[in-house]
């Protein structure tokens, strides 16, 4: 497929470092004090590399989605050091890390979180105004447009979310998330809220990213969707219960979720 | 009570904010109950002292003529009792005019002295002062006051010892010395009294002025001249009441105000309350639960709110109204009320507070229990952007950047609380504006008021008659009369002055400025809303009786004020050669007339601005409710506003929006409300305080005039941008508090 170079689907242009894109050491994120402390993720050490496929996997309360929440950086850690995408971000202030949320990681959520008052490419034109506000409208609109039409929806770039199917929103909060072309995708749950169709033409999206060096970590209980990762994590009680290579079948190795999905 | 602590529980902040300002409203109506406590405390007082319902000041009266016409009265039907008074105004050093009142101490049954403390005056010397004379003078029991300026003619100038403190209904707005009738004799150099008054049971101002009819014409008979309009004080009524109840009806009217704005937070806060519940209310009804009970559960919660809000509203109301009370009579009549409750506000207040709840919930409550089951327990959010055609239009107006589109539509998507913040805005607003333009009205009547005078001292002679010979003027000064009359029910201040006159500004607004004997210029506000018009013939009654003028001229004196003649009023009043008040040019006059004299300066008299202020201090505490309350109501709307839409916030902060940004989305939804409520608080605030001005005209029957308070106007739009600004970093800090992953998890 021909991009454009601002396309999000366009290879980066600069090589991709060796270093692991992220890198969590003795991580741990804990609720309360004393007795009532809950725990979500339990002293973790974790590295993903660049342009992975990382599948997050465990059963509900193993702590994956909160382990997910801390590296895009909308949570943050008790204690122990996160890097991502060469930044401490566990020490950043609120407005910094909102500002490199905007440029280093882009999140879909199970439940879209689409503006309901902004049309498909508004939504998508926000993450752009957002994460750089010297782009300019016209740029801006053109962005919007062609990360709409790589996902498929350059037809109803007008429709406001009440407007579109489950599917489609899904895939706008896509669009909205590879839009600034971040080295890292965090989707949590994202076929979760889909039929069995939508979900795989999300799934085929997310995974088809890592091609143009994008390393996306997914959260999910769905073996079917993990089956297709390059590396599977699996979180049990807050901690990396173990690590499952490229190629195992997952729906094998975890049957509880087998039978889940 | 468990019910209520449950709803507590969803929602404090919110719950907690109507509450409050449900309760400070209910608090402001209050005010509506001052009325009633003060009547009630002013009632009470004066059917204890035997309040007078006719008194009359004469010429001197003797000891036989007053027993003779005891006995005569008070075999009538409509006579309970008559007395004779003999009352002197004398000048003490730093404490003002001090009324010397003789009594026949011990005996009275006419405006009876209710001693405080102390005991009543065995001998001569010995005096109970009253309230007001005891804060003036600054003495107590045992001490001694020194009457100085007691008089030219050396009649009576001595020290008297306070042995009491007590009042009496009728002068207990004045420092008053009661002392024994021959004490005063002595210090007004008479022998007789000055004063007739009687009680009777009539409740009727047409009986007592007919009785008075009757008493002045057999006063006559005496060869005693009544010379001031006798006082007519119906049975059961204090004369202070209705001006009591004039303030605190317009102070009542910001009240009701505050009421609606809380009732409009009422509506937003159960809105939302109700809205939340949806999906709550679906799975009731899917279960089999009937729409009707599912409403009376859904109002519940507006109920629970109206009930806390009454429950801590009414013993405010009741505190308010009370301490309004306290102050006015404290200030104007000297009188401390007890605790009164007015049964009337506390039940309107509980029904305009359950009615308001019932109300403002039932449209929520039918239309979430109306919405189809199926689409209720798919749907959390019942009402989606992009439902009705008119928001599908607005998401293809591309006018603006993102954020202006996106506050843009979220005012538009919650329509109606966007209209109650602006409405709220408007009457915090209007409320500021109503409060600075009374003060700015006030302020400048006052200043009207003086201003066609040119006299720089008045001097009067202790007593009531008309003392002054006319021939003691000079070319500096001028000996006049200040009378009360009576036209057309409305008691009128009858001024005689030279057709010369200096004292005054003579230029009129329309016709002349009077030259014959019958000729009377009228104040100009006073004439027209009275209906009086040059060429008229006008009938006063004066204290001698009904006589008439032709009007020949209106003046711009703001007052209710006939000019006449000094020698026409005076021969009127029986009295040719005599006149009661010398005016002068200068502060100190070159000569002053016999008897003891009390001189008041110009500028001491305009500067007298007490009663005013207290006026505008209960104003302003009443409008500081209203703006707290509206204030109250902003922040709480736009809270819940802010809160619905926390998940699209969150969303928002995740793909990167700083505090800074989500500020500015708030920002962009308030302010064009705020611009909207303050140009709707601002012509609300002109004609709410027009109206106020207008009714105070109307009842007063002056030209008070109107200011409105255009220097409040930059104070006003500051004070609401400011409080906007604080309110949405506030607010959007508060939605900041859950981590993001917290927030959105819980979508």
């Amino acid at each position: 497929m021909e991009t454009a170079p601002h396309s999000p689907l366009a290879p980066r242009t600069s090589p991709a470092p060796r270093a692991p894109l992220v890198r969590a050491i003795d991580l741990t994120r804990r609720w309360g004090r004393g007795d009532a402390a809950q725990l979500g993720v339990d002293h973790v050490d974790l590295s993903l590399g660049s342009s992975e496929l990382v599948a997050i996997v465990g059963p509900s309360g193993s702590g994956k989605s909160t382990l997910g929440a801390l590296i895009a950086g909308i949570d943050r850690p008790t204690s122990g050091s996160l890097e991502v995408a060469g930044t401490r971000i566990d020490g950043l202030s609120r407005d910094r890390l909102a500002q490199w949320r905007g440029r280093h990681v882009g999140i879909v959520f199970q439940d879209f979180h689409l503006l309901p008052t902004l049309t498909a490419r508004e939504n998508v034109e926000l993450a752009v105004r957002l994460a750089d506000r010297s782009v300019g409208r016209r740029e801006r609109r053109h962005r919007a447009l062609d990360a709409l039409a790589a996902v498929g929806l350059g037809d109803k770039a007008k429709r406001l979310p009440n407007q579109l199917s489950g599917g489609e929103q899904q895939r706008v909060a896509v669009a909205r998330a590879i839009i600034n072309r971040p080295p890292l995708i965090v989707a949590d749950e994202p076929t979760g809220s889909l039929d069995q169709a939508a979900g795989h033409v999300v799934a085929d999206l997310l995974a088809g990213l890592t091609d143009i060096g994008t390393t996306v970590v997914l959260i999910t209980h769905d073996a079917e969707l993990a089956d297709g990762a390059d590396r599977v994590v699996e979180m049990l009680d807050g901690r990396v219960h173990r690590h499952l290579a490229a190629g195992v079948d997952v729906t094998m190795s975890l049957p509880a979720m087998a039978v889940a999905s | 009570m468990s019910g209520m602590l449950r709803e507590l529980r969803r929602a404090p902040a919110r719950i907690l904010t109507s509450v409050l300002a449900l309760a400070l409203a209910i608090g402001a109506i209050g005010v509506l109950a001052v009325p009633a406590v003060a009547a009630s405390s002013l009632r009470a007082a004066g059917e204890r002292d035997q309040i007078p319902q006719l008194v009359l000041t004469t010429t001197e009266l003797g000891d036989d003529a007053l027993a003779a016409l005891a006995a005569e009265y008070e075999q009538r039907d409509d006579v309970i009792a008559l007395e004779g008074q003999m009352a002197t105004a004398i000048d003490v050093p730093d404490a003002g005019v001090v009324e010397v009142v003789g009594v026949d101490i011990g005996n009275q049954r006419v405006d009876v002295i209710d001693l405080d403390t102390g005991r009543l005056p065995a001998t001569s010397g010995e005096v109970i002062a009253s309230t007001r004379l005891v804060e003036a003078a600054d003495v107590a029991v045992g001490d001694s006051i020194a009457l100085a300026n007691a008089g030219s003619n050396g009649a009576a100038s001595t020290t008297i010892d306070v042995v009491g403190i007590g009042n009496s209904s009728y002068w207990t707005a004045e420092p008053v010395a009661f002392v024994a009738l021959d004490d005063a004799r002595a210090i007004a150099g008479s022998d007789g009294y000055n004063r007739v008054v009687l009680t009777s049971p009539s409740s009727s101002t047409d009986d007592l002025r007919a009785l008075a009819d009757e008493l002045r014409a057999d006063l006559g008979a005496a060869g005693v001249t009544v010379t001031t309009l006798p006082e007519v004080i119906p049975a059961g009524q204090h004369p202070i009441e209705e001006d009591i109840t004039q303030v605190s009806v317009m102070i009542g009217f910001l009240g009701i105000v505050a009421g609606i704005v809380a009732l409009v937070l009422l509506a937003s806060t159960t809105n939302t309350l109700i809205t939340e519940r949806t999906r709550e209310a679906a799975v009731m009804g899917a279960l089999g639960a009937r729409p009707r009970a599912l409403r009376r559960r859904l109002r519940r919660i507006a109920m629970t709110i109206a009930i806390a809000g009454l429950l801590i509203g009414i013993p405010l109301g009741i505190a308010v109204a009370n301490v309004i009370a306290r102050l006015v009579l404290q200030e104007f009549v000297g009188v401390t009320p007890g605790l009164a409750v007015s049964i009337p506000v506390i039940v309107g207040s509980v029904l305009f507070a359950l009615i308001g709840a019932r109300l403002v919930s039932a449209r929520a409550a039918r239309r979430v229990t109306k919405a189809p089951l199926a689409e209720s327990l798919r749907d959390r959010d019942g009402n989606p952007f992009g439902r009705r055609w008119s928001e599908r239009l607005l998401a293809r107006v591309r006018v603006g950047g993102l954020r202006a589109r996106i506050a843009t539509r979220n005012g538009w998507h919650r329509r109606a609380r966007s209209v109650a913040i602006a409405a709220q805005i408007t009457a915090a607003i209007a409320a500021l504006m109503i409060v600075a333009s009374m003060a700015t009205t006030i302020n400048d009547f006052n200043a009207a008021e003086s201003e066609p005078w040119n006299w720089q001292s008045q001097t009067v002679v202790a007593g009531s008659g008309l003392d002054i010979d006319r021939s003691i003027a000079d070319d500096r000064s001028e000996v006049a009369i200040d009378t009360i009359g009576l036209y057309d029910d409305w008691e009128i201040d009858v001024r005689g002055l030279a057709a010369d006159t200096e004292m005054i500004d003579r230029q009129v607004t329309v016709g002349a400025w009077f030259a014959d004997d019958r000729d009377a210029v009228v104040s100009e506000g006073f004439a027209s809303r009275v209906g009086i018009d040059v060429g008229d013939r006008i009938e006063v009654e004066v204290a001698s009786g009904t006589t008439s003028y032709d009007v020949v001229g209106l003046h711009r004196e703001r007052g209710r004020s006939v000019f006449v003649p000094t020698a026409t009023l005076a021969t009127d009043l029986g009295q040719p050669e005599a006149g009661n008040v010398l005016f002068s040019l200068d502060e100190e006059p070159a000569a002053t007339p016999d008897g003891i004299v009390i001189t008041d300066r110009f500028t001491d008299l305009t500067d007298d601005e007490a009663s005013r202020n207290a006026i505008l201090l209960i104003f302003g505490a009443i409008g500081v409710v209203v703006v707290s309350v509206a204030g109250l109501a902003v922040a709480s709307g736009l809270a819940v506003s802010v809160y619905e839409r926390r998940h699209q916030v969150a969303a928002m902060q995740a793909i990167g929006a700083r505090r800074g940004d989500i500020r500015r989305i708030v920002l962009g939804e308030l302010l064009p409300l705020a611009a909207i409520g303050i140009a709707a608080g601002l012509a609300l605030g002109y004609v709410g305080a027009l109206g106020i001005a207008r009714s105070f005209e109307a009842a007063d029957a002056v030209e008070i005039g109107f200011t409105y308070a255009t220097g409040a106007i930059p104070v006003a739009v500051a004070v609401v941008l400011f409080g906007c600004v604080a309110l949405a970093a506030v607010v959007v800090r508060q939605v900041g508090r859950r981590t993001l992953a917290e927030t959105l998890r819980t979508s």
